[in-house]
């Protein structure tokens, strides 16, 4: 597998594993991500990290990793990343995630408390498949099961899993409308 | 006294909290989070909340001491404050922290600095509750405890 690509996930009883890079400099909203995240199901496997930079690094994406590409790194399968941190900002960690040229880049979702409609579209205009506000809520955790690799998962779910992508492609990405209501996303 | 009693306490207990504004339904959220494999899940994230409360009012402290605001690093602690109090259902730490915002976009000085106040106030507040909920909340994971023994 190359660096910057999604992985296959681990197997565990019952289905697939999803790893999940979780990005934000909040403490406390890291935990309670990384709680929703392990309530939902014994499907999600968390990393958390407190910045860009530190996603970069679990990534394998930091400069020295790029000049040394046989240094190992931990495989993840989707970026679930703050929007507003320091030094490095969600947004930058999308772009260069993106900027991957890698067959299958990693799914990226920005979380944010600021519903703001430039931000969504510059997000999505440059590859985020979806944005979640903050507070993060179950069903917000529930979403994240149909960004892994749809494929690679077990035919008892891969139906749902099929007509959740089609939703997906049909409504641009975001079945999350009561949240975004009266918000019109190109 | 009994685990009947401490629960019926805590209920009570979190029940004024949500009566007095002080949390919102996202406590309730974190409520859920918290099982049997996760027991310890509301303390610990109530007590992650407090420490790093404190750490950012130390800070906003110091940089509305200072005689030129450094207004976008006061906004960035604001921010982050009212991202976990959010997150923890403190509503009224939120609020505080949503005028507290507002003042920082004014570059407003003495706004900032009553806003400030405002968030000490409402956090304090707040704070006394969650003790007493973490003790209560100790005593039962105490309970259970010898209860599995």
């Amino acid at each position: 597998m190359e660096e910057g690509e999604g992985s296959n996930g681990g197997v565990f009883e019952g289905g697939l594993e999803v790893r999940v890079l979780v990005v934000d400099d909040s403490p406390v909203e890291r935990r309670m991500v990384e709680g929703l995240l392990k309530k939902s199901g014994a499907m999600f496997q968390v990393i958390a990290v407190d910045s860009g930079k530190r996603a970069m690094e679990v990534l394998g994406l930091t400069d020295d990793k790029a000049e040394h590409p046989t240094v190992d790194h931990q495989k993840v399968d989707i970026i679930l990343t703050d929007y507003s941190m320091p030094e490095m900002t969600g947004y930058d960690l999308l772009k260069t995630v993106k900027e991957q040229s890698c067959r299958k880049p990693i799914p990226v979702i920005i979380m944010s408390s600021e519903n703001e409609p430039q931000r969504i579209s510059r997000c999505r205009a440059i590859g985020a498949e979806d944005f979640i506000l903050k507070p993060l809520q179950t069903n917000d955790v529930l979403r994240l099961r149909s960004y892994a690799r749809p494929t690679e998962l077990s035919p008892r779910t891969g139906t749902k899993r099929k007509m959740a992508l089609e939703l997906m492609a049909e409504n641009s990405g975001s079945d999350r409308r009561p949240r975004l209501a009266g918000l019109a996303v190109s | 006294m009994s685990l009947m009693a401490l629960r019926e306490r805590l209920n009570v207990l979190v029940n004024s909290m949500f009566l007095e504004g002080l949390l919102d339904q996202q406590f309730r959220q974190l409520q859920m989070l918290q099982d049997a494999s996760s027991p310890g899940f509301v303390a610990e994230v109530i007590t992650l909340f407090c420490e790093d409360s404190e750490r950012m009012l130390t800070e906003l402290t110091k940089l509305l001491d200072q005689a030129v605001v450094d207004y976008q690093k006061v906004d960035a602690y604001v921010h982050q404050l009212k991202g976990s109090s959010s997150s923890v259902g403190a509503q009224n730490v939120k609020l505080a922290c949503i005028q507290f915002k507002q003042f920082c976009e004014e570059n407003n000085k003495e706004g900032c600095l009553s806003a400030l106040n405002m968030v000490k106030h409402q956090y304090y507040s707040l704070r006394s509750k969650f003790d007493t909920m973490l003790q209560l909340e100790q005593r039962i994971q105490a309970y259970d405890s010898e209860q599995q023994n």
